[in-house]
């Protein structure tokens, strides 16, 4: 229909139907079109419309407000629909014409209408149900150079927070790729790693368990994708060290996983760890930089604190530090200042076990950081962090990003390039907690988070994130 | 030659014009009003049209009402014809002016099988002219003239080319008009009407051929039955037109109430005005004047309905319906329809009430919403005014 108050344009297009047809919002209608060609469009809005002038004549037809009374004939009615041009087969824009007639299409004519045929490089991305009475079932698949570089990189998926959606389709979503790369790996020239950071409950810490409760119908669902119903492989496990696994994690399986060597438990030690104490700080507000620079002075090689090797030693220098009248050191930084530092340094490490000097690799004490440089493709790396409180959380994050960071950049030891995954996805719930508006603009994690977001793309380093509400800082990257 | 008129104007020996083109109809003007106007009837004691001749008051249907709600509707079909006359121009004979009357004529019948079903059962639609009948002095055979000369203006390429075609020529009289040249309009007018009304006939016709009407299945027919001229025509007419509208129930929506009287032959108006809601009359025998002894009888019954509560309406006689039909056999002529009869045919009307076309229709009162829809969808297939105008 072209009326004078709503023509249809080169973009939109509206039609009527019976109103008792069943139809929902992005199902895919075509048109026809001059020249023979098929102008395709998808539904955005049904309005059911009558001939009633106002809300009036329904209550007089009702015998001036009686609810029991009957009518012999229905006021006449449609269904008005608003339809957005998504193509045509001929590539005519002109606007649909009035009176031609608008039909369903069928699942060739959905796949080229939603751009889903001839994908290069494909990946499983789910699947579209279109129209109720005889639906059709479309499998979708991305492009994984938009998804994964070159040509694009780094996915946010927001929603409504509480219905186990956003996760659980990122899970999809990083099993696809796992998939794709681990069968047809010959037809790939790059390689992929996961990193995934658990941060709420269990659910990603039994990544590599296959579910028993998987229907037929879904298992239906992923063979038509080309996909395997089957948990993620090489599945490793990182859980904050503590002599007692439950304090720290909220998983029960860290006995049978570190039975199959396939959990750890990660500890930072003063020596090798001391320099990313700056993250421990991301929250801290330091509009003047002094937290900066006593780390900086922590960490410099000419420092007192150099020479010591534990954490109970620097807390002992520490405390030297914050002693009044003993300024004679450092006229730099006030005694006020190591205060400060002093007073949030002790109170992440009274409640945190991992900061913790004695690595015993046999019982499967490993530093993150090294870890990590050791991934090797296809690996998936589940890194517990849900018990930790939200400075630890960010702390590990932290160190998680810039240890990738070195990985990719070559600063990790002696690993041969070819070795190295090409690309290693980050995946985090709930990003926005690290790069809201909220987080100080110098916190170290939200700079790594920009870092990979601008940058990480021609480096391989690919950020997934889920978060209801939206990873507000690095929108303007490349998200 | 393009434009129709001049080609006319030369077939016919006669000048154009050009004047001032316009649609007559005003909008709320109605066709049934014109034939009201000679319906004069009388509630005599001995001619009532129902059987029941002990009613004297007004008769409650509302408990009849709830019972037939429960069953299927008695009316499947609704028949309504709607013409659109226009002046086209004027055009010259023998030094007298005369109106070229053009008209749209469109009658419609719908059908509703199911409360969300209603469509379209027939539609005939048609193109006419009028001419005076000047136009066709010294032809020997005017109607093959005419049919002919229809013929060649639906050749001319703009009608071809708009495939627009036109359908019959009629004449109307050119003897000198009474009063003014608005008659000669008038005459235009009619012979249009009646070619509307030969093809109201032809629809139930149709329906009948096709058995759709019997006793389950009604018709209401928009406005009057009164076809008095033709129904008086001859015998086997009479007959088919009286068998036909067996299943056919007339509701007018406007009447004047000053045509029907008492046995006093004092006027009923303000009875009807003050008929209660869901009440009807009792029903009374109408034989118009012109009823021809030698042919047969041609009798309807009729009664009137409030549908709507009087104080809701703008005017005494706003939900208020006539309705008529056809006494069809020896039996009813004699007696009048069957009081049941009409009690089923009322109750029915009045569950016809909802929904209604109010802020659409300034008549919603009285109007029942299906033949409201007829109405709509002929109109909705008339050619637009400027259109129409425009073609000649």
């Amino acid at each position: 229909m072209a009326t004078e108050k709503a023509p249809t344009t080169v973009d939109e297009f509206y039609f009527w139907t019976d109103k008792k047809l069943i139809i929902k919002p992005f199902d895919v209608i075509k048109v026809n079109h001059i020249k023979n060609s098929v102008t395709f469009g998808v539904i955005e809005e049904i309005s059911h419309l009558t001939d009633s002038a106002s809300s009036l004549a329904g209550f007089i037809s009702s015998d001036f407000g009686d609810t029991e009374s009957e009518v012999n004939t229905e006021r006449i009615g449609m269904n008005y629909v608003k339809a957005r041009v998504v193509g045509n087969s001929q590539n005519i824009y002109t606007p649909v014409l009035d009176g031609y007639p608008v039909s369903l299409a069928n699942e060739e004519d959905i796949k080229n209408a939603l751009g889903l045929s001839d994908i290069k490089n494909p990946l499983p991305c789910g699947y579209i149900t279109m129209y109720e009475e005889d639906p059709i079932t479309v499998p979708v698949h991305f492009n994984s150079h938009f998804l994964i570089g070159p040509e694009g990189a780094h996915l946010n998926i927001s929603g409504i927070s509480g219905l186990a959606s956003k996760t659980s389709y990122a899970m999809f979503l990083l099993k696809a790729i796992q998939d794709e790369y681990a069968r047809n790996a010959k037809k790939h020239d790059d390689s992929v790693a996961f990193v995934i950071l658990n941060v709420k409950g269990r659910d990603l810490l039994a990544l590599d368990e296959p579910n028993k409760d998987l229907k037929n119908a879904d298992k239906e669902i992923y063979k038509m994708l080309g996909l395997g119903a089957s948990p993620f492989e090489n599945v490793k496990y990182f859980y904050p060290y503590a002599k007692k696994a439950d304090g720290v994690t909220y998983g029960k399986d860290f006995d049978a996983q570190r039975h199959l060597n396939k959990a750890f438990q990660f500890k930072y030690t003063y020596e090798l760890d001391k320099d990313k104490i700056d993250m421990l700080f991301a929250n801290v507000d330091d509009a003047s930089g002094t937290m900066e620079s006593i780390v900086a002075n922590i960490t410099s090689k000419t420092s007192e604190f150099a020479s010591k090797t534990n954490w109970e030693d620097f807390k002992d220098k520490l405390n030297e530090y914050k002693q009044k009248g003993d300024t004679g050191k450092d006229k730099e930084i006030s005694v006020l200042s190591w205060r400060k530092f002093s007073r949030h340094f002790n109170r992440v490490l009274e409640k945190s076990t991992i900061f913790h000097d004695n690595l015993n690799e046999k019982k499967g004490e490993v530093r993150l950081e090294e870890a990590i440089q050791k991934i090797r493709r296809n690996d998936v790396f589940v890194i517990d962090i849900a018990k930790l409180d939200e400075d630890m959380q960010g702390f590990v994050f932290g160190d998680v990003v810039s240890s990738i960071y070195d990985l990719k950049l070559g600063q990790a030891g002696e690993r041969d390039e070819a070795d190295i995954p090409s690309k290693v996805i980050i995946f985090i719930d709930e990003l926005n907690k690290y790069a809201s508006k909220d987080v100080p603009k110098n916190s170290p994690i939200l700079r790594g988070l920009l870092e990979v977001t601008e940058r990480g793309r021609s480096l391989g380093i690919i950020l997934f994130s889920a978060g209801a509400t939206e990873f507000k800082r690095c929108k303007t990257a490349n998200t | 030659m393009n434009k129709i008129l001049d080609y006319i104007a030369e077939e016919t020996g006669g000048k154009t014009y050009k004047s001032h083109r316009f649609c007559y109809d005003a909008e709320v003007k109605l066709p049934s009003l014109a034939y009201d106007e000679s319906q004069e009837f009388t509630i005599r004691r001995d001619r009532y049209g129902e059987t029941d001749d002990t009613q004297r008051t007004t008769k409650n249907l509302f408990e009849a009402t709830k019972l037939f709600q429960k069953e299927k509707p008695l009316f499947t079909y609704f028949l309504d014809g709607s013409r659109r006359i226009y002046k086209v121009d004027d055009i010259e004979y023998s030094k007298r002016l005369f109106p070229v009357v053009g008209g749209q004529i469109g009658v419609a019948c719908c059908q509703r099988n199911a409360p969300d079903t209603f469509g379209k059962a027939i539609l005939e639609s048609y193109l006419v002219l009028s001419l005076p009948s000047f136009a066709v002095t010294g032809q020997k055979h005017s109607t093959q003239f005419l049919g002919r000369l229809t013929k060649q203006i639906n050749e001319t390429e703009r009608l071809k080319r708009l495939k627009i075609k036109f359908d019959e020529i009629f004449t109307y009289s050119s003897d000198k008009a009474d009063k003014d040249s608005k008659e000669y309009l008038d005459r235009g007018t009619a012979t249009i009407q009646d070619k509307m009304i030969e093809c109201e006939k032809k629809v139930v016709a149709e329906l009948v051929k096709k058995n759709l009407l019997h006793q389950d299945s009604y018709l209401i027919k928009d406005g009057s039955l009164q076809y008095s001229k033709t129904a008086a025509g001859d015998y086997r007419e009479l007959a088919v037109y009286q068998s036909n509208y067996r299943r056919v129930v007339g509701v007018s929506k406007s009447f004047n109430p000053e045509f029907s009287t008492d046995n006093r032959g004092q006027s009923n108006a303000a009875r009807i005005a003050n008929l209660p809601l869901y009440h009807r009359t009792p029903a009374a025998m109408y034989i118009p004047l012109e009823d021809n002894k030698r042919i047969g009888k041609s009798r309807f019954s009729i009664w009137y309905v409030r549908i709507r509560e009087a104080r809701y309406s703008e005017s005494p006689f706003a939900g208020v319906l006539k309705l008529e039909k056809v006494l069809t056999t020896e039996e009813e002529i004699e007696n009048g329809l069957d009081s049941g009869e009409v009690d089923r045919i009322t109750a029915n009307v009045i569950n016809e009430r909802n929904p209604v076309c109010y802020g659409k229709d300034q008549r919603w009162a009285n109007h029942l919403y299906p033949i409201y829809l007829t109405e709509t969808y002929i109109k909705s297939k008339f050619l637009s005014d400027l259109h129409f105008i425009n073609l000649f």
